[in-house]
């Protein structure tokens, strides 16, 4: 039926991906947008853009236990740091100062990251199905201090505090991103691989969340006894959604390493955790394009703050005059984090809704 | 006949009825959409050969519970698929459909259906059942209940009357299997003098009285206002779509429910309920709308508040495209209809900025032709629509003359008038009373076991006297003064046409109901009640507390609000027609307690009654 978009003579249709034409319009615009940018901007702004879209694929994955089945989890670092020492590992030199087995191609070492990552999920998901709110997030938090030490220590694989070592090399078949051909710079090759890694990651997590699974999420985020009365199995659904953003976790740190180019066995900490919390949070908990949001807006934070610095002559660059480029950061999280929880608690994509709803409504106010 | 032909239980009939218009559908193309119809949050379609089926279906389970031709089949139920089923099973087999209105209470239903003579009650759900439970000793030719919604029921009534829709369906298809032929041989029997169905006017005095119509009386109204262009024009098609949500019991509504349908197989959509008319149409957004005034006046009431409690930049937004919108509407008035030059380009820049989203808003964006009727409207209220890019025309007809009479034609539309006689009808007007009469192929049979009234509703050379007194316009538009036995005359021996005083209060949206009294007084006053919705919404910014309908009404602000109404509508009338005292309504009428008809007419006999001590008041 042709204009009626709110005419839906099936469920599938309803529940579509991208169920109205201005969803389809918006989306595709954006993709292409995106896939054309690396002609227009330089190979610095790419690299940086790159890693946001890495980052962001692990943002979904705590966007997936956090902003849609509610489980507030303080762990995502460790889940990161395992699928990138997997990764980095499975295609390390054998012959390396660490542990290496040579697998370089992509295909492999990514969903072997994801899935060593999902393995870890299960085992910590019993914590989760028997603790909630602040308990669970402590016990998360737990994790993140065992995942630290082990890190430090098993210095065969992290190559060990301070040292660190190689990540897994951009390699999708035999075909190096990381150098530059004729094809394009390294830096445009690595961005295209990420966007269209994170059009896929973004599209299955959507897909998740519009299907029984996701209304089970939502059902326990909005009240885990009320949905275990309409009949959501609670353990079977939390073990689902730790899984899964074990999963996206454990893939993002195996793609976002290679783009920096070091691994810092150091770097998996809590700031690193609640630094994915402020991504969804800001971004907007509960939405997908909220959680990718977020994570660019907070991955370019610190670019942008230096764009600024002309513009406050009284903040040194150096890190040992006061104040600093670097306080400046981290007071500017803490304001954001508040700010956004008092003022726009839906976050980024909260803004975005206000506008959708005042076009929406016109010429009404509802 | 070859053995193919006998093997297919479809026959070519001589008389064209709206049954074989439907089986007809049905072959010429199986897989179109006939109907739909919301159910768990999903508009679930019917295909033509689905509906066929259905049809055979329920004709089958009629045969097998013995009805014969000429026995009446009654539906109690709101507009549904199975209203449609119903009603077609029963036409196939030659058997009388007769509506009763959802809203009917127990005495009613009751009278209704001994009146009748129903065999088969086909009641929607538990309501509807109890009901006719309640009356069923009054009611000695009624056999069988058949109830569609199980709810409550099954398990728990024990009656020997009673059977689930499944069960009558399953009994339809063992007796199909057993006997394929019987529908389509019942069918092929029909003439045209068959009566297809009784339409129980809703009687604003005395009981109702059921029209009967018949198959030539169903034909002829299709060729006026379905081929003919009658009520939307041009004709309705298969690719429009319209949504189903009056009272299917009512002529009108099934004149665009089941006669479009069948006639031009316009898809139908059916409302979830008349609560939810406009989110409805909204999704179904409908090529052909039809309403009856109060439905258009609330919309209109709906638009006024909402923006009222919009921001102020869509509200100066609203305001300035109502204020251009009021200049189209007067330049279309003045052309009857016609764009010019000017105000479609006036027309091009306010779709872009109000018109577009409003009309969407209201699910009025692909309506092609919008109509009124069923009862009189304020000229103000059509204007509007008009205005706004909704093309309006009022029409103009009654189940006593299968709703043909006269009808506003796109480009010829005059404001305030019902427009222009329907092709090959006759229509005049007694140059003694004013009374309007017709005649043509679709003047009623006469009153189902009332001869008397069906001679007093006939003259003697075979016109229909409807009841309406009018006047020509310009030798070719009818303009409709009211009702013979409304007009009031006062002591002063002036005549006033009431329901033009009443609507002109009623076009405002906080006024529900307005009931102008005067026959032989020595001046005019008015019973008002308010629209609870938009006067509550009011007085809420307004800071005003207030607990029930009757506090509201009676807080100094509203009164000095409906006051400042009344002196608007008074300073467009004569003195003579002015409301020199209004009263205000203690409670909002109702359908159950006897002061509205089924129709949501006020009446009037039974207002003057009831609310006696507030007239006496008045004139006291």
């Amino acid at each position: 039926m042709k204009n009626r978009p709110l005419l839906y003579t099936s469920y599938a249709g309803e529940m579509g991906l991208l169920n109205t034409r201005a969803k389809q319009l918006s989306v595709g615009l954006m993709i292409l947008v995106a896939l054309v940018l690396p002609f227009v901007l330089d190979d610095q702004w790419l690299s940086l853009l790159a890693i946001c879209a890495a980052t962001a694929i692990g943002a979904i994955g705590l966007g997936l236990v956090t902003g849609y089945a509610g489980q507030v989890s303080l762990g995502h670092a460790f889940f990161i740091g395992i699928g990138t020492f997997t990764a980095a590992v499975l295609s390390g030199d054998p012959n390396g100062r660490t542990l290496g087995f040579g697998i370089t191609n992509m295909l492999i070492w990514l969903p072997a990251a994801g899935l060593v990552a999902l393995v870890a999920g299960i085992i910590v998901a019993p914590l989760a199905t028997r603790l909630r709110g602040l308990y669970l997030a402590i016990v998360t938090l737990g994790l993140v201090v065992i995942g630290e030490h082990i890190f430090a220590e098993w210095s065969d694989v992290t190559g060990g505090l301070g040292v660190g070592r190689p990540p897994a090399t951009l390699d999708v078949a035999g075909y190096h991103v990381g150098v530059t051909d004729s094809v394009g710079t390294k830096d445009q090759k690595a961005y295209w691989l990420m966007l269209i890694l994170l059009v896929v990651f973004a599209l299955a997590a959507r897909n998740l969340a519009r299907s029984k699974v996701g209304r089970a999420f939502t059902a326990i985020r909005d009240r885990d006894i009320a949905a275990g009365v309409i009949g959501v199995n609670l353990p079977r659904y939390k073990t689902i959604a730790f899984a899964i953003s074990s999963f996206y976790a454990g893939c993002a740190g195996a793609l976002l390493y290679p783009l920096i180019g070091f691994i810092e066995p150091g770097s998996f900490n809590l700031g690193m955790s609640v630094l994915y919390v402020a991504m969804v949070l800001i971004g907007g908990a509960g939405t997908i394009s909220g959680a990718i949001a977020g994570a660019f807006f907070i991955t370019l934070l610190p670019t942008l703050t230096r764009q600024l610095m002309p513009l406050l002559p009284f903040i040194s660059e150096s890190s040992d005059r006061i104040p600093n480029l670097l306080q400046l950061q981290t007071i500017l999280y803490g304001v954001l984090i508040i700010g956004f929880l008092i003022f726009e608690p839906r976050g980024l994509f909260g803004i975005w809704i206000r506008i959708r709803s005042y076009w929406k409504s016109w010429p009404f106010s509802y | 006949m070859t053995a193919t032909a006998t093997s297919t239980p479809i026959n070519t009939t001589t008389t064209t009825t709206i049954a074989t218009r439907v089986r007809d559908r049905a072959l010429a193309t199986p897989k179109a959409v006939a109907m739909r119809e919301k159910d768990f949050g999903i508009w679930r379609e019917v295909t033509w050969a689905q509906y066929w089926q259905r049809i055979q279906e329920v004709g089958h389970a009629l045969l097998a519970l013995g009805i014969e031709h000429g026995d009446r089949v009654a539906v109690h139920s709101e507009n549904r698929r199975e209203w449609l089923y119903s009603d077609l099973g029963a036409v196939s087999v030659r058997a009388i459909t007769v509506g009763l209105y959802p809203t009917n209470p127990p005495a009613e239903v009751g009278y209704l259906l001994s009146h009748s003579g129903a065999r088969v009650l086909i009641a929607e759900d538990q309501e509807q059942v109890d009901k006719a439970l309640e009356v069923l000793d009054s009611c000695p030719e009624l056999e069988w209940i058949v109830y569609i919604e199980p709810r409550g029921i099954r398990h728990r009534y024990e009656n020997s009357k009673l059977m689930a829709w499944e069960e009558f369906l399953a009994l339809g298809r063992k007796h199909m299997a057993e006997h394929p032929d019987a529908v389509a041989q019942r069918m092929a029997a029909a003439g045209s003098d068959d009566i297809l169905t009784l339409v129980y006017t809703s009687g604003t005095t005395g009981p109702p009285k059921g029209a009967m119509l018949s198959v030539s009386n169903v034909e002829f109204a299709i060729s006026a206002l379905v081929d003919g262009g009658g009520f939307t024009s041009p004709p309705p098609g298969p690719n429009d779509i319209l949504l189903s949500y009056l009272p299917l019991c009512h002529v009108a509504e099934r004149i665009f429910t089941t006669w479009y349908n069948a006639g031009a197989g316009v898809q139908v959509n059916f409302a979830e309920s008349v609560a939810t008319v406009q989110p409805n149409l909204r999704e179904i957004q409908p090529t052909i709308l039809f309403g009856v005034p109060r439905i258009w006046e609330r919309i209109l009431a709906g638009v006024q508040i909402r923006l009222a409690s919009a921001s102020w930049f869509k509200r100066l937004n609203a305001k300035l495209w109502t204020g251009v919108a009021n200049g189209i509407a007067d330049t279309l008035v003045r052309t009857g209809g016609n764009h010019t030059f000017g105000s479609r380009l006036r027309y091009a820049l306010g779709w872009l900025f109000y018109y577009r989203s409003l009309r969407e808003r209201l699910g009025m964006s692909n309506v092609r032709f919008a109509a009124s009727g069923a009862a009189p409207i304020a000229p103000e209220v059509l204007k509007f629509f008009m205005g706004i890019g909704v093309p309006m025309h009022e029409v103009y007809g009654m189940t006593e003359n299968t709703a043909v009479a006269t009808g506003n034609r796109p480009g010829r539309v005059k404001l305030g008038t019902v427009g222009e006689p329907q092709n090959n009808t006759e229509l005049r007007i007694d140059p003694d009373t004013g009374e309007i009469q017709t005649r043509h192929g679709g003047t009623f049979v006469g009153y189902y076991r009332d001869p008397a009234a069906t001679a007093a509703a006939m003259t003697p050379d075979g016109w229909l006297k409807t009841g309406d007194v009018g006047e020509w316009i310009d030798g070719t538009h009818v303009r409709i003064t009211d009702r013979a036995k409304d007009i009031i005359i006062t002591s002063g021996g002036k005549n006033i046409s009431p329901s033009e005083i009443e609507n002109g209060l009623k076009a405002s949206p906080f006024i529900k109901e307005a009931i102008v009294i005067g026959d032989q007084r020595k001046f005019l006053s008015a019973l008002i009640g308010i629209e609870l919705e938009t006067v509550g919404e009011w007085a809420q910014r307004r800071n005003i507390a207030y607990t029930t309908y009757r506090d509201l009404g009676e807080k100094p602000e509203v009164l000095k609000l409906v006051q400042s109404i009344v002196d608007e509508v008074n300073s467009k009338h004569a003195p003579v027609e002015q409301i020199r005292q209004f009263r205000m309504l203690p409670k909002e009428l109702d359908h159950e307690d006897g002061e509205l008809t089924a129709t949501m007419k006020v009446k009037r006999s039974a207002v003057g009654k009831l609310f006696a001590e507030l007239v006496e008041d008045i004139y006291g």
